[in-house]
């Protein structure tokens, strides 16, 4: 009986989550479970059928193009997360820490956000007239005789897909940290430099252990974003890029679905292991 | 009192929090039309009890009657109990008298808009809001909010209002007005109140009955005056803020403390042995004088205007602070030296003394 | 001492940043005034020209370059956006609303709902149209399976700015309505939701504008031609080639965008001043 009131109650929270847990059950766990599931049937040429068999892994595993596309995927996030985390960090150390006005630090994180107005697929896009050739970067460096010839390197190689993809996620770095550094009590600092202590001192010590948490939050935004990536490299690299997310886009192209999805499986393993690295830093619920 | 109908009874009441108990066993009745104070520390379980009897939290155990009916398990919105919060809990996107009418306007019971209109000014003319009602409540005093606070529950006619720690948000000035107001209030609807409140003041002037809670269970239950005059244990004398305490033993009717030994003759059973005094029952006498009965040597440190009259602290040798109380309707205060040694003595007929041997 | 000498630093640095931010936008908004219809997608500007905007709308006489396909998929678009917008901010409102009280299995929950906007577009995409395609057999479209994922992905992110905001709703405030006898639901529609909106209006933000431009989903998720999304046509368009039109649309999708957020803040900037002018009476008083 003492139960009622608290089982009632119980029963209420239960219908308030049902549908949602229902919709990302049926909508995400039960989409890759099924990657997972047809990564095992029978490809034959124009069909598929649920037969089980190891082919599919068998040849991702013995392909040159295909583990190529995996190892080329770790090494452009690890270059692309160090990138952004390397440009962004300065940038969220002053509007989080520097800018004492929250109307001026509003404005910049306002002004980095802005950008995200226009649509992704465009904004990839619009590295190329910047970066190529005949574009906006050989033309500045040539009119201030800094290069005498065009670089070609810049558009359609591994370059302008690491300058493409820092471009577009540094602010997702940016973000979590300048939010974490706000939150920092100013008084700590200022009782460390009465206690005679210098900024390098400081900084290691107090800002940089205190801004982890949103250091590993932005990790994982541009992780996560990056890993899953295939447009930029797709449009930026003249396709000599390939990602494992351009390979899941060709073979599904070529209705090749079981090889689409022992590459999706690999890609979710990649993933699962860097987002729960990640998460063994920080407990991302108590942070919010 | 006794006489009058219950209108609220809890029964055995418990309930803890991962572990803590806050309530241990607790059983409490108020009668129709009576100002219960509930007087508690922080942590005691105040606030707990009272949201048990809302119906904001259910008991682990025990149960929970109002109106002769068991409530135990009835939602908060079913029991018809009013409840005025510490912080108001107004509605903030709603104007004065939206705030008062939205129980009427939402409740399971419909009313209607002419008595709505009808209630709702009746009870803020009462409360003293004329001319206030379109503000938004953001745009008013803490006084005010407290009145809207108050008329928003008054207009229900609840039979019974919990008030937690009502006046604990103003300030002092404001504080003693609404301690008037409140009791007038309550006289003139006939409704039962039950105020929690962390302050012995507050709990001693406005109840008809001041129940004292600690540790989740009740330690005593009475009149202002005798709770103030004969506390029940140890634990009430200390929280009332008026007595000094010592320890010592209680053995033969003789309570030996750091002031000598003194005869106790109506030493009263406590888990512990402690000699209470209250502070405006110590003399002050200068430190070569010889007395008889309880004798105890202090350095006197500082003095405290309280207006009627005046607190003086004194320290003994292993650091215990004594205070002092001196009414200024006795006569102009003594001006005593700094850092300079005075005896404190007393009636030991006016000490109350607790023990193990006690009655 | 040092932060007299970093701030500077610092401060030209974001300069940097921002324009290493926004460099490719001034790139695409010069590039949209090439002169057509022959003028490429890349410098030097032959003649400005308003030629690509004309295009866009229609004024312009055909030539040999397609006009953009995005008319239908801008509508679709735009459903799809509000559909999900929808959908993705009542069910994080009832999640979030959920977490308030601790209940067995919260964090598992938590984290399910939060993998959503972790999962790649690219598997939740390919999942759901194996789930539809080889499993269940039905026809993928825009406004099914498409729409299914779009929530799966918007959602998580209505749940959290829900969360958040409910993390400091002041609980009191429901419990004084009980106490007045208002039932619970309608304790939640007159007291709850008002003082929740703001919150649930950024959710609604997010959720309309994230689906606006969701891609790799809808790429896998949604049929064919037919069930063309806006970001889909302009991904058609890298195959073949591309012409500054394109840039001139992301120009006019921006100033889009940029009127409104500018109204939004403008309006925030009002109620702020509002709020500060009666606190100013109130002391005066």
């Amino acid at each position: 009986m003492t139960d009622v009131t608290v089982a009632s109650k119980r029963r209420g929270s239960t219908w308030l989550i049902l549908p949602g847990v229902v919709w990302m059950a049926l909508f995400m766990v039960v989409p890759i479970l099924m990657i997972c599931y047809v990564s095992f049937w029978t490809q034959t040429t124009f069909n598929i059928s649920p037969t089980p068999t190891l082919a599919s892994w068998k040849q991702f595993f013995s392909s040159d193009t295909y583990t190529g596309a995996l190892w080329t995927t770790v090494r452009i996030w690890l270059i692309v997360l160090a990138m952004t985390f390397i440009i962004g960090y300065p940038t969220a150390l002053f509007v989080g820490l520097f800018v004492k006005s929250k109307t001026l630090s509003t404005v910049l994180l306002v002004i980095c956000v802005i950008p995200f107005w226009t649509s992704f697929l465009i904004r990839v896009l619009a590295w190329r007239p910047m970066l190529g050739k005949e574009g906006a970067i050989n033309i500045i460096l040539q009119k201030l005789h800094i290069i005498s010839q065009p670089i070609e390197v810049l558009l359609f190689t591994e370059l302008s897909v690491v300058i493409g993809m820092t471009q577009i996620y540094c602010v997702f770095m940016v973000g979590p940290i300048a939010f974490m550094l706000g939150r920092i009590d100013r008084n700590i600092i200022e009782a460390a430099r009465d206690l005679g202590a210098g900024f390098g001192r400081i900084f290691w010590k107090i800002i940089f252990p205190l801004s982890l948490p949103g250091v590993v939050v932005g990790a994982i935004f541009v992780s996560v974003m990056v890993l899953g990536e295939f447009a930029t490299s797709g449009a930026l690299s003249g396709r000599k890029v390939n990602l494992l997310g351009n390979i899941i886009v060709t073979q599904v192209g070529s209705l090749k679905w079981a090889m689409a999805s022992v590459t999706g499986v690999i890609l979710t393993v990649v993933m699962g292991m860097v987002i729960a690295a990640f998460l063994r830093i920080v407990d991302l619920k108590q942070e919010l | 009192m006794a006489t009058q109908a219950e209108i609220f009874r809890i029964d055995g009441v418990s309930k803890s929090y991962g572990g803590v108990k806050a309530l241990d066993g607790v059983t409490l009745e108020a009668g129709v039309n009576e100002y219960l104070s509930l007087l508690g520390p922080s942590g005691s379980g105040k606030t707990t009890l009272l949201r048990v009897i809302a119906g904001f939290e259910a008991p682990d155990s025990g149960r929970v009657f109002f109106q002769g009916r068991d409530v135990t398990h009835l939602p908060a919105h079913e029991r018809g109990i009013g409840f005025v919060f510490q912080n108001f809990a107004l509605f903030p996107h709603l104007t004065v008298r939206q705030n008062v009418a939205f129980g009427m306007a939402n409740g399971v019971e419909k009313v209607a808009e002419a008595e709505i209109a009808e209630r709702t000014q009746s009870v803020i003319d009462m409360v003293g809001l004329t001319g206030m009602e379109d503000r938004g409540v953001e745009q008013i005093s803490g006084g005010q909010r407290q009145r809207v606070a108050l008329a928003r529950t008054l207009v229900m006619h609840p039979k019974l209002v919990l008030l937690d720690e009502p006046l604990g948000a103003l300030d002092a000035n404001l504080r003693g007005r609404m301690r008037n107001e409140l009791r007038a209030i309550r006289e003139r609807m006939g409704v039962t109140f039950l105020h929690v409140t962390g302050s012995e003041t507050e709990a001693l002037a406005m109840g008809d009955r001041v129940v004292v809670l600690d540790r989740g269970q009740i330690i005593q239950s009475g009149t202002p005056d005798d709770v103030y005059s004969t506390p029940a244990s140890p634990a009430v004398a200390h929280f009332l803020n008026r007595f000094n305490l010592f320890e010592g033993s209680l053995s033969g009717g003789n309570f030996t403390g750091p002031f000598g030994a003194v005869a106790a003759p109506t030493a009263r059973r406590a888990s512990e042995d402690v000699y209470a005094i209250r502070y405006d029952r110590v003399r002050v006498v200068p430190a070569a004088s010889k007395v008889t009965g309880p004798a105890l040597t202090a350095r006197y440190v500082a003095s405290e205007y309280l207006g009627s009259s005046v607190m003086n602290f004194f320290e003994t040798a292993d650091g215990k602070v004594v205070e002092v109380e001196h009414h200024l309707s006795l006569g102009a205060p003594e001006t005593y030296e700094a850092r300079q040694n005075y005896l404190l003595t007393w009636e030991p007929d006016q000490a109350i003394v607790f023990g193990r041997e006690g009655k | 001492m040092e932060s007299r000498v970093l701030k500077p630093i610092l401060a030209v640095y974001v300069v940097a940043f921002i324009l290493f931010l926004y460099g490719p936008f001034f790139v695409l908004t010069i590039i949209s005034f090439q002169q057509g219809p022959d003028g490429g997608p890349q410098f030097p500007i032959t003649e400005w020209s308003l030629y690509w905007y004309k295009q866009i709308f229609g004024l312009t006489p055909p030539s040999r370059i397609a006009p953009l396909p995005v008319g239908e998929a801008l509508v679709r678009s735009l459903i799809l956006a509000f559909m999900t917008m929808v959908t993705a901010t009542v069910l994080g409102v009832m999640s979030a609303q959920a977490f308030r009280r601790k209940f067995r299995g919260s964090t598992f929950v938590f984290y399910m709902i939060v993998l959503g906007m972790m999962v790649p577009g690219v598997l939740t995409g390919l999942g759901t149209s194996l789930l539809a395609n080889n499993v269940i057999g039905i026809t993928r479209h825009w406004y099914t399976t498409a729409f299914a994922t779009h929530v799966a992905y918007t959602y998580p992110f209505a749940f959290l700015v829900m969360l958040a905001i409910l993390n400091r709703f002041d609980a009191s405030v429901e419990e004084a309505a009980w106490s007045l006898g208002v039932k619970p639901w309608t304790t939640f529609r007159k007291v709850t939701f008002p003082l929740i909106f703001p919150g649930v209006l950024s959710a609604m933000l997010f959720a309309f504008t994230l689906s606006l431009d969701e891609f790799p989903r809808s790429l896998f998720a949604a049929g064919g031609s037919e069930d063309q999304t806006l970001p889909l046509a302009i991904y058609g368009t890298f195959s073949v080639e591309i012409h500054p039109n394109i840039f001139a649309f992301g120009v006019l999708t921006t100033l889009f965008s940029f009127a409104l957020l500018s109204v939004y803040g403008i309006l925030m900037a009002m109620s702020v001043r509002r709020a500060r002018k009666l606190a100013m009476q109130e002391d005066i008083a």
